[in-house]
């Protein structure tokens, strides 16, 4: 079998430095072998790094950031619309990825391309306009320092264009703040792995997309015959409404009766007030609309709206589980109207709302203990809750103003200017945790520690399960899931469509083989396209070696070993130094990788053509 | 009895799903850039996913400027012959409603046929934003909602069975006529 369809067969390669831009060729057996999205971008950033001699500074003009919806993108079927970004990591100086769903990659792939590709610096203030097979820089001055949302305001105006689908950046990402993101569609980011500082290093502040190009499909009928089996599975499901409802905010509740909630920077696993922040409570008060990724039913993401009190009137996408557990039991508020005023806030900076939470709450506790004076907050008092202080610091940050400068730089730079402060940051490679506690379970701590990005869970959400196997999980079967959930959902990402209705809703993977063959006419099974994901783990890992990564590198944070959260069911627990070793090393073998975490020495010419 | 596909957004979460069966039912392409319906999306004020499509209206204003008689309205169906069509597309500048698409690809005008009277947008949302109404019962929920908000009416809260509930009550007669 081959490739029949399912691709337009090249990407676009854009220099902003000399204004060039080409199309460029796919061939069918790279597209056979990368699939899409964060396959594309892996092997794209891997040629672009040897190219370099493995020498790219993040920020500098000569990392590649690749734009890649999958094959599935923007099909009828539940949830395609995800695309990916891809580069060089200004916030690891590793492989960096990050999603993001809405309509931005079904826009990109309808003007008639498989991906993007952008390098260079443009030597002013720019936009990247693609209007199907038509694209240009536009320089627009004026949009610098604006926020996300003004400028894409502002754009849409100056393009005189409505149905344009917009990526921006913020103050943020054009003060290169380290974890600042991308923000598409007023208000879903790219939100992990610094994606705007990169787009704020190429002077690019926005990326327009207009397409009205077919689609491939290879064959229609099928694909919507299988398509509507698996709606009509997410429909019958008995949480589906509940879905549409609260969305991701449900979790808040999953999280904190199950002592995985982070609260007060990791100090605690429960919150007392969670239910001042909890789902029911947006739907009660806040929740005016429901917001959905394209083609999807689930419709995960809300729009809530502030009525009353000092943030009335504040408008956000959100939050989610993330965003608000981040920037508010972490942070120690209990108020979701601050929450959402957070939430907005960062979202029109550009900066990553879990990156954002976690090291704030840090500076608190670090402020707590001493160990930040008053002095370097330049005299303004912060503490729990204090939702004002917060969100000063927060715009200091987006600024770089004071102690924001320092912030900005990431956790790294934080301990550099104060080491004790490597206790209270919770990290992974330089990527800040996100809010699944790992101390309630040491699959959850290997997922993190492992994650080629660093200590997110987009790459294996392994803790509920671990909730519900207990202390009776065999180890075996702890790293057989983490691994099988490195090979799954970064498949999603590759093919181009959301993990929710499988993770959530338990809609069967093997869908996702027939999806793959009908749009793309080549027939492989679910088993040879987690092969192929494997693949890019083990292309992600080779980066990450090449650039500096070994087995010291996928380590836990400080309070993951000797700091238990004091109150709730995981009180007392903490992650054992030894027994996590042992499961490093389990992993590594069955991986094939060596005790130090290196792929055997022949990977890389896998990866040559 | 003809009946009327209504659109209440308010319930629409902007997912698109309506505008790929409709390409895919009348052009056998995976493409929401060729649905007779859209959504509409604006934000941050005011917030509104605003599906728009074709609302067979009994007075067409497209019917009205086509040159050539190609739009007509027959039992509840704007239909567009097209034999007589000359896609000057007058009819996308008559739509108030902005209501009939276009593309490159595609020489007529697009617009919403009601797939026959059993439309595949309607079948398929998944909020039930979309639905297919008898004519009567056009504007039901609106009516009664504005008398449910009516503003003389006064509200008294009570629990039952422990269970808080409010009850509301117009005051007769206490209001200067």
């Amino acid at each position: 079998m081959s490739i029949r369809s399912g691709y337009f067969k090249k990407y676009l390669y854009v220099n902003l430095t000399d204004g060039s831009i080409e199309f460029r060729n796919l061939p069918d057996t790279f597209l056979e072998k990368y699939v899409g999205g964060r396959g594309f971008g892996a092997k794209l950033v891997w040629d672009n790094l040897r190219n370099h001699d493995f020498k790219i500074d993040p920020l500098g003009e000569e990392n590649l950031i690749v734009v890649a919806p999958g094959p599935l993108t923007g099909v009828y079927l539940p949830s395609s619309g995800k695309t990916s970004f891809i580069a060089i990591s200004p916030a690891t100086g590793l492989y960096g990825d990050s999603s993001i769903g809405g309509g931005f990659g079904v826009e990109l792939r309808q003007s008639g391309i498989d991906a993007l590709s952008i390098t260079g610096k443009a030597p002013e203030m720019s936009v990247l306009f693609i209007d199907n097979n038509q694209s240009t820089i536009i320089p627009i001055p004026e949009l610098k320092g604006k926020t996300s949302l003004e400028a894409e305001g502002i754009i849409r105006e100056r393009l005189n264009t409505h149905t344009a689908h917009i990526a921006t950046i913020g103050p943020a990402g054009e003060n290169l703040v380290k974890f600042a993101c991308v923000n598409t569609d007023w208000g879903r980011n790219a939100g992990r792995t610094g994606f705007g500082a990169i787009m704020g290093s190429k002077n690019l502040k926005a990326i327009v997309v207009r397409g009205h190009y077919d689609l491939p499909v290879d064959d229609i009928n099928s694909m919507m015959a299988e398509a509507n089996k698996a709606y009509s599975y997410l429909k019958e499901h008995k949480y589906f409404r509940m879905w549409q409802q609260e969305g991701l905010m449900n979790v808040i509740e999953y999280a904190n009766e199950k002592g995985i909630l982070p609260a007060y920077n990791f100090k605690d696993s429960v919150f007392a007030r969670h239910d001042q922040i909890n789902g029911a409570k947006m739907l009660e008060e806040y929740k005016i609309g429901d917001s959905a990724c394209f083609s999807c039913s689930m419709c995960c993401s809300n729009i809530c709206l502030v009525k009353n009190g000092k943030y009335a009137g504040t408008v956000v996408e959100g939050p989610e589980y993330e965003s608000c557990a981040m920037l508010g039991p972490n942070v120690g508020i209990d108020n979701f109207a601050a929450v959402l005023a957070a939430n907005r806030l960062c979202d029109e900076l550009g900066l990553d709302t879990i990156s954002a939470g976690n090291l704030i709450g840090a500076v608190i506790e670090g402020y707590e203990k001493g160990i930040i004076s008053l002095a370097d907050l330049d005299g303004r008092d912060i503490t729990w809750g204090d939702d004002d202080a917060i969100l000063d610091l927060t715009r200091m940050i987006a600024e770089r103003k004071g102690i924001g400068d320092i912030i900005a730089d990431g956790p790294r730079r934080i301990v550099k200017k104060w080491p004790e402060m490597d206790k209270l940051i919770l990290e992974v490679k330089g990527l800040e945790q996100s809010a699944y506690d790992s101390r309630a379970g040491s699959s959850m701590a290997l997922a993190y520690a492992t994650s080629d990005i660093g200590a997110h869970h987009t790459r294996a959400w392994t803790i509920a399960r671990e909730m519900e196997e207990g202390q009776a999980w065999s180890d075996e079967e702890r790293v057989e899931t983490v691994i099988y959930h490195q090979t799954l959902r970064p498949l999603f990402d590759m093919l181009g469509v959301c993990r929710l209705p499988w993770i959530e809703l338990g809609l069967n993977e093997r869908h996702y083989e027939y999806f793959y063959k009908h749009v793309t006419g080549n027939q492989l099974t679910l088993e040879q396209l987690l092969a192929l994901s494997n693949d890019i783990y083990d292309l992600t890992r080779l980066i990450n070696v090449r650039l500096g990564v070994s087995r010291k590198d996928d380590s836990l944070p400080y309070k993951v070993y000797a700091s238990p959260p004091l109150t709730g069911p995981n009180a007392g627990k903490v992650v054992d130094k030894e027994h996590f070793q042992t499961l490093l090393s389990m992993y590594y073998r069955r991986r094939g990788w060596d005790e130090d975490g290196m792929p055997p020495a022949d990977t890389e010419k896998k990866f040559d053509d | 009895m003809s009946k009327k596909l209504t659109v209440i957004p308010e319930q629409c979460s902007g997912c698109r799903i309506c505008e790929l069966v409709c390409a895919i039912h009348h052009f056998g392409v995976n493409n929401p850039k060729k649905s007779a319906i859209r959504i509409i999306n604006t934000y941050p004020h005011p917030v509104m996913r605003m599906p728009v499509v074709c609302s067979q209206c009994k007075v067409p204003a497209c019917a009205q400027v086509c040159p050539t008689n190609a739009l007509r309205w027959v039992e509840g169906i704007v239909y567009l012959d097209k034999e007589n069509c000359v896609s000057c597309f007058k009819c996308l500048e008559a739509c108030p409603f902005g209501a009939i698409y276009a593309h490159e690809d595609c020489d007529l005008p697009i617009k919403c046929d009601m797939c026959g009277g059993d439309p595949e947008c309607v079948k398929n949302c998944p909020l039930g934003a979309l639905r297919l109404m008898p004519e009567y019962a056009l504007g039901e929920t609106k009516r009664l909602n504005n008398v449910l908000s009516y503003t003389q009416m006064r509200e008294i809260e009570f629990y039952e069975k422990g269970e808080k509930k409010t009850i509301r009550y117009a005051e007769i007669g206490k209001e200067e006529l």
